[in-house]
């Protein structure tokens, strides 16, 4: 039984908390090891490119290499280079270099999660998943991934049609035949598209502005985002800060619930929730809050391990490290409802 | 006077949504300046996620506003078959590693948002992103980042149309040369601002900074060696192939372009 | 139940108007057919039925519209969609989503039908047009037929009671536009849908109509008019008619038979009385073949469409060639230009291989015409075209321009040729793809399904055309499902089956003796050899 995209999107952001969260190696590997895990067993949708290793390796070089030529702080001193240079010169040591051994795990981190997405949802899904407000955009979205088939036929078409009038492909300037049949081509097929579109009732004139009171509400959403970003960063203001965001995002949100119900749209396929998504959903959730809430009960030190000025072992509480665990909730509720599907 | 109001309240998000996405792309440059007091190392682990969120929401709020209340069918059907068009463009880039980071994909950006107007040119530069990454799999938290600037790109394509009238080039060879500047202009833009979008990535969170005292001036400077080293001599090749590309196509490209304006019935019309 | 009253019409910035006091009556539940040349005003006229124009295409409408009781001009397209299907020529175009099922809930989605309502709709008509099968289908991967299909279904999918077709079948070969036309026959009869069809190819549909509108423009005047009426009147008053027609009209059939069927009761009499004629002539032709195929093989990656394929034409002579859906027509024409590699065998033009050969190369000696001209066009001007052409065969300066102004007299285009060739009928623009193949005079010319979205007059100057050439020597290969047109045209007919040639000879001994591709004159007078109206008359009338 497949989750719901949206189960899959909680997972997806209480992944990146988590990563953005800590620079403990040891939590670290512990959500690289759950995400690995996750992308390797869930059902795929689509194998689309999956991104080679050799990248996740060169990050990781990358990653420690500049770090430790920049950073010139730190107790353990591999070598010294001299202090003349400019940005690279000066002490070369251990704890810069692991730490940008962590920010590369942290990306490498980013990116098989958003890879395990893009395996497990259908760009159809993906699209579903856009706001009813969107709507229009997502129509646009999806008579362009319609489209894609069709204009790779084309090509060919157009190669073949030029080449029988003599056309070579010689030099630069050879792509301007291939290139204007296929853009003509595309602008009268898009004129006939709409007439299509109309005959059956979609929209024929834009109505280029928003409502008045939805732009009201999107300026003081934005306002309060910003204001409150600001004060929190700015006057150490936390609650009033985020308190300010909550309330923009709050503000931006409603709004586009609002124009949603405006032009209500029916649904032709519908994916149904179940209690194994109500369950990652509610992981997810907690999780993230367990990571972020800023409660001064719940002693999370370990999760800020830093390596300056002195190395030093990481520390690990097992409850933290017990709930990381959460993160491999989309293949237990897999496991525990059907496990022949585990692999495929 | 409703009118007027509408307009101003239009200018304020785009304004808004400009303001917010400067101030995130170069946060971390002034971060260490701010009192060391206010941070603490709960804050600034996260601060790169928070600015994600607020950026999004930010983009959300200006792509509603630039959708509007209504597309016709003229407008999606043709955006779909560009951004159809122009994804398949990105297949090059993605397949055929090219000289440096050129991307082709901003050459009918430029020239869609120049002809057909701002709000047209920002949706196709988002667009094109969003389904480029879905039939490539380049989907990743990068994205929302790369279909805003694509997006500005698009949008800011109609500020050389006062120049082009100015010098009285429309159809000639003046006006695809300062296509090709523009389009030079951008290539570097993006490429830095993707750079910058990456750097708090790269550098680590913040704590770093003042603990052990780095100034405004350095970290600039620790910026500028991390894009000199990487992606400079990339973003300069990104630049050029944007001006080749439409010196190539440009001239037929938009007289094909404006040919089926008149069909498509897309006004001239100021940004806003 | 749709009326149209002195009703006048002009594009924007169009000097004349393209419908002028048009008075029209539908009645409800018929099977309307509307004839007339292409830019007569009939896709105008069909648009006017659901508001399209002027709301869609601009331009000033005058006059009074009534569609079951509502106005057009007055209501938007978007209230006259559920009073008015409509499907449009090409099918790909229509679509907005990949899928068969999606696609038909598309436009109940954007009107917010609720969901239950929307699953009993699309299965109602799924099983309307007998679709039930391809539900999961994406839609890039089926027929033409099946495509036009579900966009009749899509049209339907809001229960209007009225469907608009615009020349539905012009990109279909004859069997998937049989499917097409029976299933709207089948709508029409069992649930009274009334239809609205434009169509060129008339042949198939007359026997179903009870409604005939024509558009006729005056030749000398230019003044256009649109006639109504039952159809065996009104196609008295019509000069471009299939075959049989102007055969029934010449003889002075009555009742004018309207298929074979009824033209056989008039036919059969007639042909008891012809004594027996003689055997056609063979071919004269030259020993050395121009073109020469020597155990041709070719395919797609595993799947072989041919081998083993043997042929030779010579100069000027017209070959046709006919074939079921599938076996490969196209196929041979592209692996004789080097589009397709050649597997096995050899390809020989004017007796040297062309093996090695670059398609730029082999195209300067055989001239070849794709399926869809549009590919190759894309210029301001037609001169234009013609000037790349030649470019491209290195011929550049006062020489190019000298050569083009005569390819431009040769094709008749020279009235055409400052004009944007995207924007013409489907003839000129097809004449002005012919022009660009033609630049370098090459020996032989490969014309694939030219005849596709052709009116009668642009399918008679196509057949003058072809004439001219083969009188010039010019060898010509053509590949068409038209059987009239082959009629008209060819010297000699190639078969292909599925296991290669299954009859090569003259025309009207191979067209007379199959009964798969044998024209109307043919099925009317068998084994007399007559393949046209012009034919059968010249002799009926020499008896007599």
């Amino acid at each position: 039984m497949k989750l719901h995209p949206l189960a899959w999107v909680a997972w997806l952001l209480s992944t990146l908390v988590a990563l953005s969260v800590t620079r403990n190696p040891l939590y670290l590997l512990i959500v690289l090891l759950c995400i690995a895990i996750v992308g390797n067993l869930s059902p795929k949708s689509q194998t689309r490119y999956k991104l080679p290793t050799a990248l996740f390796v060169l990050l990781l070089v990358t990653s420690c290499c500049f770090n430790a030529l920049t950073v010139h702080y730190g107790n353990s001193v591999l070598f010294r280079l001299p202090e003349w240079i400019p940005v690279v010169g000066g002490v070369i040591t251990l704890e810069a270099a692991l730490y940008g051994l962590l920010n590369g795990c942290v990306l490498i981190g980013f990116l098989l999660a958003f890879q395990v997405i893009m395996q497990v949802i259908t760009s159809q899904e993906l699209v579903g998943l856009l706001p009813p407000a969107f709507y229009p955009i997502a129509v646009v979205v999806t008579i362009a991934l319609g489209f894609v088939p069709t204009t790779i036929q084309q090509i060919g078409k157009i190669r073949d049609a030029q080449a029988i009038r003599g056309h070579r492909l010689q030099g630069w300037r050879d792509w301007l035949p291939l290139w204007m049949p296929l853009l003509i081509g595309g602008l009268e097929r898009a004129f006939q598209l709409a007439e299509a579109m109309v005959a059956r009732g979609f929209a024929s004139n834009d109505r280029p502005k928003q409502i008045i009171g939805d732009q009201i509400a999107l300026v003081c959403g934005m306002l309060l985002l910003l204001a409150g970003w600001f004060v929190r960063l700015v006057w150490g203001l936390g609650g009033v800060g985020i308190g300010a965001m909550l309330i923009g995002a709050l503000l931006i949100g409603l709004t586009l619930w609002r124009i949603g119900k405006r032009s209500p749209r029916s649904h032709y396929r519908t994916r149904r929730w179940h209690l194994n998504d109500s369950i990652v959903l509610l992981a997810s959730l907690l999780f993230a809050g367990l990571l972020l809430a800023p409660l001064d009960l719940l002693d999370r030190r370990s999760l800020y391990y830093y390596p300056y000025p002195e190395l030093s072992l990481p520390e690990f509480q097992t409850w933290l490290g017990l709930c990381f665990l959460c993160l491999l909730t989309p293949i237990v509720v897999s496991l525990l409802n059907n496990p022949k599907e585990i692999g495929s | 006077m409703t009118r007027l109001v509408q307009s101003s309240l239009s200018i304020a998000i785009y304004l808004l949504a400009s303001l917010i996405g400067v101030v995130a792309f170069l946060y971390p440059f002034f971060l260490p300046v701010l009192p060391a007091a206010t941070m603490n190392s709960a804050h600034s682990n996260d601060a790169p996620l928070v600015l994600s969120i607020v950026v999004v929401l930010c983009f959300i709020a200006l792509l509603v506003e630039i959708q509007g209340q209504q597309l016709s069918a003229k407008s999606v059907a043709l955006l779909g078959v560009l951004v159809a068009i122009n994804s398949l463009l990105r297949f090059i880039e993605v397949a055929v590693p090219g000289p440096g980071g050129f991307s082709p994909i901003f050459c009918l950006i430029i020239l869609v948002g120049y002809i057909y107007g701002g709000r047209f040119g920002f949706m196709m530069g988002t667009l094109t992103l969003f389904v480029s990454a879905l039939i490539t799999g380049g989907v990743g938290p990068w994205l929302p980042y790369q279909m805003f600037s694509a997006g500005w790109a698009g949008m800011s394509a109609p500020l050389c149309r006062p120049l082009v009238r100015l010098l009285r080039a429309e159809g000639k060879q003046a006006e695809l040369w300062l296509l090709m500047l523009f389009g030079f202009l951008w290539g570097m833009l993006y490429g830095i601002i993707m750079n910058l979008w990456f750097w708090p990535f790269v550098s680590g969170p913040a704590d770093q900074y003042w603990q052990y005292g780095i100034s405004l001036w350095a970290g600039i400077q620790r910026y500028l060696a991390f894009y000199l080293a990487t992606s400079l001599l990339w973003d300069i090749a990104a630049a050029c192939g944007n001006a080749l590309l439409i010196a190539v196509v440009g001239l037929p490209t938009l007289r094909a372009l404006r040919r089926f304006q008149a069909r498509f019935h897309f006004h001239y019309e100021p940004l806003v | 139940m749709i009326s149209f009253e002195q009703v006048s019409f002009s594009y924007p910035q169009a000097q004349k108007p393209l419908l002028e006091q048009v008075n029209l009556e539908i009645p409800e539940g018929s099977f309307c057919l509307v004839v007339g040349a292409s830019g007569s005003g009939k896709s105008t006229l069909l648009r006017c039925i659901n508001g399209l124009v002027p709301h869609f295409s601009g331009g000033r409408l005058s006059g009074n519209i009534r569609v079951d009781g509502l106005d057009p001009v007055r209501e938007s397209p978007q209230v006259m969609s559920r009073h008015v299907g409509f499907v449009f020529q090409d099918p790909e175009a229509q679509f907005v989503v990949n899928q068969v099922e999606d696609e038909i809930a598309f436009a109940l989605e954007h009107a917010a039908i609720p969901q239950q309502e929307m699953r009993i709709r699309v299965e109602e008509v799924l099983g309307l047009l007998d679709l039930g099968e391809l539900r999961e289908r994406e839609l890039h991967t089926l027929s033409g037929g099946q495509q036009q299909r579900v966009a009749i279904a899509a049209a339907l999918a809001l229960r209007p009671n009225i469907l608009v077709l615009d020349e539905p079948t012009s990109q279909l070969d004859p069997q998937s536009a049989d499917d097409v036309l029976q299933a709207l026959v089948r709508l029409n009869a069992d649930l009274g849908i009334t239809i609205v069809l434009a169509e060129h190819r008339i042949e198939r549909v007359l026997p179903f109509i009870d409604h005939l509108i024509a558009v006729q423009v005056d030749p000398i005047t230019g003044k256009r008019s649109v006639i109504e009426g039952e159809p065996r009147e009104l196609l008295q008053q019509i000069e471009l008619v299939p075959p049989l027609i102007a055969l029934g009209k010449a003889l002075a059939w009555q009742p004018l038979p309207l298929s074979i069927k009824e033209g056989l009761r008039h036919s059969r009499p007639l042909a008891r009385q012809l004594s027996q004629l003689q055997p056609p002539q063979p071919l004269k032709h030259s020993d050395v073949p121009v073109i020469k195929l020597h155990k041709l093989n070719s395919g797609y990656g595993q799947h072989t469409v041919f081998e083993d394929l043997d042929l030779e034409l010579w100069a000027g002579e017209i070959t046709v060639l006919l074939g079921r859906n599938g076996v490969g027509k196209s196929t041979l024409l592209r692996t004789i230009v080097g589009l397709q590699p050649i597997r096995k065998g050899a390809v020989e033009i004017m007796g040297r291989s062309t093996r090695g050969k670059s398609v730029a190369e082999i195209c300067q000696q055989v001239g070849y015409l794709p399926q869809d001209p549009n590919a190759l066009l894309f210029s301001d001007t037609v001169r234009d075209e013609l000037l790349i052409s030649l470019a491209n065969h290195k011929i550049t300066g006062p020489a190019a321009l000298e050569r083009a102004d005569v390819l431009l007299h040769k094709l008749g285009l020279v009235e055409l040729a400052e004009a944007y060739p995207r924007d013409l009928s489907v003839g000129e623009r097809q004449r002005v793809a012919l022009a660009a193949i033609s630049v370098s005079e090459p020996q032989a010319f490969l014309l694939d399904e030219p005849t596709r979205g052709l009116d009668y007059v642009a399918k008679e100057r196509l057949a003058e055309l072809l004439h001219t050439w083969r009188s010039e020597g010019k060898t010509l290969l053509i590949v068409t499902h038209d059987v009239e047109f082959a009629a008209s045209i060819a010297d000699r007919i190639v078969l292909l089956g599925s296991d290669g040639i299954t009859a090569d000879g003259p025309a009207s001994e191979v067209l007379g003796a199959s009964p798969l591709f044998a024209p109307q004159i043919a099925r009317l007078f068998p084994q007399t050899g007559w393949l046209t109206s012009q034919q059968a008359l010249q002799h009926l009338l020499a008896k007599s």
